[in-house]
């Protein structure tokens, strides 16, 4: 049989450290979609809390709460990433460091130059290698419209 | 001894953090891989034993995925990496709640997230990600600053749980057959069955919230399918004209 006073502490701890950790992506991450990646492991660790919290006082309220903290989870889901899909359709990109159309036009956005350093060299990241086939049958034909749709292809 | 291994595991968790988020630079990760080990296993090691050496053993195991994958999903440059590694996350959770006799949650974790969410996830990702590793992907926003806040924060919630664990009375003694799934279900559609309602309203909002979203800008391809393939376009346009 289990210790049940050691579970909740157990479980408490590792509770808190994923809501640190996705507290820290949040903070630290710049990509739209990482971001709820990280809003999501909050709810996890909150939802880890909640069942030790209803385990120890013997009630099955903290597993009801959990399950509607999933409902909740899931609508958010379902409209943050219509937004990011919308978002990148406009802007080509999921940077929240660069969206700042809520800022008055006249003001600096001192944020924008923070993290976009300028002039300063980045290592490049190894880009992956593709096999090489050779050239065969007849190009396609494509409109511009359609390449600047599909930048990938 | 305790609160020596918590202080230790969280110095070197934050400077873990630091070294591990993506900055720009490739030179420190292993450093950092290194310090998180050690972090990790000092704040394992903080823990209480849990009784039966099979049940320490495996809750050990459990938190230790959850925490290293909450960390890899952060930490990883590539966005489709991260959604992966949150996917082992979420497994690491649900074992942590069929651990505490929570089956039906762990379930719907599974199914839910890792299923459902996750892989909506990984679609938007492919159809939104742009080609190779945007540079918003490789450089985080005040990386050292945000491990410190995580850090303190951890801290503060740790200084919290340890000191209200050491007053903390003996639960009586639980009936597992209390927390399987009849008992479950009997409480959310006797006591909470309103609430239930609402929920479903609310996914059913949520669900058309988010087809009006993408549906808005649907009509702008039309006048390029319409150049290209005529037949094609007089089909498809109407569905579009009956969803504007």
């Amino acid at each position: 049989m289990m210790d049940s006073k050691a579970l909740l502490l157990n479980i408490q701890v590792v509770a808190a450290a994923l809501v640190c950790i996705g507290l820290v992506g949040f903070l630290t991450r710049r990509n739209m979609i990482i971001m709820f990646l990280a809003v999501e492991m909050i709810l996890q660790g909150v939802a880890l809390s909640f069942v030790a919290w209803g385990r120890y006082h013997g009630s099955l309220g903290g597993q009801v709460m959990v399950l509607f903290v999933i409902t909740v989870a899931a609508c958010e889901a379902a409209l943050a990433m219509a937004l990011a899909l919308m978002l990148f359709q406009r802007r080509g990109h999921l940077d929240t460091a660069a969206c700042f159309a809520l800022g008055e036009p006249d003001q600096v956005t001192q944020v924008a130059e923070e993290v976009l350093p300028q002039g300063e060299v980045e290592e490049p990241e190894p880009q992956p290698q593709w096999p090489h086939l050779p050239p065969a049958g007849r190009v396609p034909q494509r409109s511009p419209e359609q390449d600047a749709y599909r930048s990938h292809v | 001894m305790t609160t020596w291994l918590v202080v230790g595991s969280l110095v070197l968790g934050a400077g873990a953090l630091w070294l591990l988020l993506p900055r720009g630079r490739r030179a420190g990760r292993s450093l950092g891989t290194l310090l998180g080990t050690i972090a990790l296993g000092l704040l394992l090691a903080a823990l209480e034993p849990l009784g039966p050496g099979w049940a320490t053993a495996l809750f050990y195991l459990l938190a230790a995925m959850t925490l290293v994958s909450a960390v890899c999903t952060i930490s990883f440059r590539n966005p489709v990496y991260c959604a992966v590694w949150f996917g082992l996350t979420l497994l690491g959770t649900a074992g942590l709640l069929f651990f505490q006799g929570a089956q039906f949650l762990g379930t719907a974790t599974v199914i839910i997230y890792a299923g459902a969410i996750l892989v909506t996830l990984l679609f938007v990702l492919m159809l939104a990600n742009p080609r190779g590793q945007a540079s918003y992907d490789r450089r985080a926003w005040e990386a050292p600053l945000a491990a410190t806040v995580g850090a303190a924060l951890l801290g503060v919630f740790l200084t919290g749980i340890f000191s209200a664990w050491q007053v903390a009375p003996q639960p009586q003694s639980l009936d597992e057959k209390s927390y399987a799934l009849a008992p479950l279900g009997a409480e959310l559609f006797s006591k909470h069955l309103i609430a239930v309602e609402l929920a479903g309203t609310l996914l059913l909002a949520a669900l058309a919230g988010a087809v009006a979203v993408v549906a808005q800008h649907a009509p702008r391809n039309a006048p390029l399918a319409s150049s290209t393939q005529p037949t094609h376009s007089a089909r498809s346009s109407t569905p579009e004209a009956q969803v504007r």
